[in-house]
């Protein structure tokens, strides 16, 4: 059974198997590995674990500043350009795709501080970014994603596009507080600022499929929770975004597509919207935010599958123990449901050795046959 | 409803406008500016409250903390004049090593509104910034806010060189997603905030027994 079947069945939580498999370690945390032991780069980690899953060219995420081609980098979720503005031997200051300036690490991963953002109001997103939003059109790297494709064909893996959704747009565009604020007081901004990133998303989408390609399935990226609860109350996700993420949706399944959403933190006030927007599968169920699969499969998993929800810092303990019964009795769970992919909680931090994380698979290996 | 009662309302609503309006109408009839504060924290503990029971979330509690903060810009001068100060002063910033900002703006913003004097380094502070400031602002709590697991251990250091070079005098919070309870214990914290209404009552609980 090659990996697109096996997703597939999981889907229609028909017989497969084993459990799915993706997962993501830090830059870091592959640094680490490799002078522990492991021979090769990001690639070889996913052939490594056997990962079923492939991305088809980059996180689609369409830019205030027109990415040049020539600049894409093989980063996955940060192809773009940046424009540097400062630097100190750590830090660098940088103008981002998206009109925010933002320092980030030179040498290492980590969330980003924002120091400004170009459109602060909605005066500013009329005037300006939304014209040249639209006009800088089609941003998919196409020649990209056919190539992809193939490969993922060849390889028999269960291929994707991907994208960034509106709240993690906003967040990105016009930042945190603003964004929050305005959803209060300037829905109406909010809702078109939605409507069109999601109308670019599709526009850039349809792109992709007109060059011949099948993929099955639509990732979207966004964070709308951490660990209290949803930024926002769901009557005000219900209002302002949920009609973009349920034509996201709609949109994957009139082509035959699956569709996946990625949120960190604390969704359970949500994932009854989630199944009326017609998701599919929701990734990654922080476990530190009091996700649980164990809970969660028996009420949701006829409607939603999971992926993900192993504890990433439990694994930085590296206490093979608890790390036993947590995937234990969490594939249980995902199995008895058969809407189960394993991945970590988040990503994999270079707190877990190269030693745990082979113990780790052989958990999944031993766990995860049906 | 009186004027004080409005001007309540005002906050729980996030109305800017009524808040700063309010402020200026009590301060024009020479309402005693301690009632005119109390008002706006009452308001803001309301807030504070509902959040923790997602009866509100963010946006409802960053456009409440706004007018807070407005009505607070009308007032100051008058609080000043009249000698009340800040109930607490407290300093805040994310560990070194760490860029993160939103989790701790928005404490920074409940503990304005509950009335501290709030003295944001920002973020990427050193242990030996925040002891610093320590020896210079004479706070009465500092909270530390970080959001990875590899940040995580400098908020040991960054406890133990304030503990070092200033003494146990000031209490010491932390805060983020990785962080718990547990690991507050375990690296000497005084205590652990599970978001921005929880450190307002928190930084209460710590020092409402300490003499003033």
């Amino acid at each position: 059974m090659d990996g697109r079947e096996r997703v597939n069945r999981m889907f229609a939580r028909r017989d497969h198997d084993r459990v799915p498999r993706f997962d993501q370690p830090w830059k870091e945390t592959l640094a680490r590995w490799q002078k522990e032991g492991f021979k090769g780069d990001s690639k070889a980690f996913l052939d490594w674990i056997e990962a079923d899953f492939q991305f088809l060219g980059h996180l689609i995420r369409p830019a205030i500043y027109k990415e040049d081609p020539a600049l894409i980098k093989e980063d996955f979720f940060n192809p773009g350009q940046f424009q540097k503005i400062r630097e100190d031997e750590l830090t660098h200051d940088l103008r981002d795709p998206f009109g925010a300036t933002v320092r980030l690490w030179k040498n290492k991963s980590g969330t980003p501080e924002h120091l400004g953002f170009e459109c602060d109001s909605s005066k500013v997103w009329h005037q300006h970014f939304k014209p040249r939003l639209m006009a800088n059109g089609i941003q998919i790297n196409l020649a990209k994603v056919k190539v992809d494709y193939a490969n993922s064909r060849r390889a028999g893996l269960w291929c994707l596009l991907a994208g960034v959704e509106t709240f993690e747009y906003l967040r990105a565009m016009i930042g945190d507080e603003v964004a929050l604020m305005a959803m209060v007081e300037e829905p109406e901004w909010i809702e078109d600022i939605s409507r069109t990133l999601t109308d670019l998303q599709l526009m850039n989408f349809e792109a992709a499929l007109e060059t011949g390609i099948e993929p099955d399935g639509l990732w979207m990226f966004g964070d709308m929770a951490y660990n209290h609860s949803t930024v926002c109350s769901p009557q005000m996700y219900k209002e302002l975004i949920w009609p973009d993420h349920n034509r996201l949706a709609d949109w994957a399944h009139r082509h035959d597509m699956k569709f996946i959403y990625h949120t960190d933190g604390n969704i359970n006030n949500v994932l009854n919207l989630y199944i009326e927007a017609g998701f599919d599968c929701l990734q990654p169920l922080e476990a530190k935010a009091g996700m649980d699969i164990r809970k969660l499969c028996p009420i949701y998993g006829d409607r939603l599958a999971f992926m993900g929800n192993i504890n990433a810092q439990l694994m930085g303990t590296n206490d093979v123990d608890a790390l036993e019964e947590e995937i234990a009795t969490k594939f249980a769970a995902g199995k008895a449901a058969r809407n189960y992919t394993f991945h970590s909680d988040h990503s994999v931090p270079p707190q877990v050795s190269w030693q745990t994380y082979q113990k780790i698979m052989r958990l999944v290996d031993k766990y995860g046959r049906y | 409803m009186n004027l004080l009662q409005s001007l309540e309302e005002a906050i729980k609503k996030g109305n800017r406008d009524d808040a700063v309006k309010n402020t200026k109408e009590a301060l024009s009839i020479n309402m005693p500016p301690k009632d005119i504060l109390d008002a706006l924290v009452r308001g803001m503990d309301d807030i504070g409250r509902r959040f923790k029971i997602n009866e509100i979330f963010v946006p409802e509690m960053l456009i409440a903390a706004r007018a807070m903060k407005e009505s607070i810009a009308v007032l100051e001068p008058i609080l000043v004049e009249a000698g009340i100060k800040p109930e607490y002063t407290a300093i805040i910033g994310t560990v070194q090593g760490d860029l993160h900002d939103i989790g701790k703006n928005l404490v920074g913003m409940m503990w304005k509104g509950a009335n501290f004097n709030v003295i944001d380094l920002g973020s990427n502070i050193s242990p030996e910034k925040f002891a610093e400031a320590v020896l210079t602002h004479k706070p009465d709590v500092v909270g530390l806010s970080a959001l990875l697991t590899t940040t995580m251990p400098m908020m040991k250091n960054t406890v133990d060189v304030i503990r070092e070079k200033t003494g146990n005098a000031v209490k010491i919070i932390i805060g983020g997603a990785p962080v718990t309870q547990d690991y507050a214990d375990e690296i000497g914290a005084d205590g652990y905030a599970a978001d921005a209404a929880s450190a307002v009552d928190l930084v209460r609980s710590l020092l409402v027994s300490l003499p003033g």
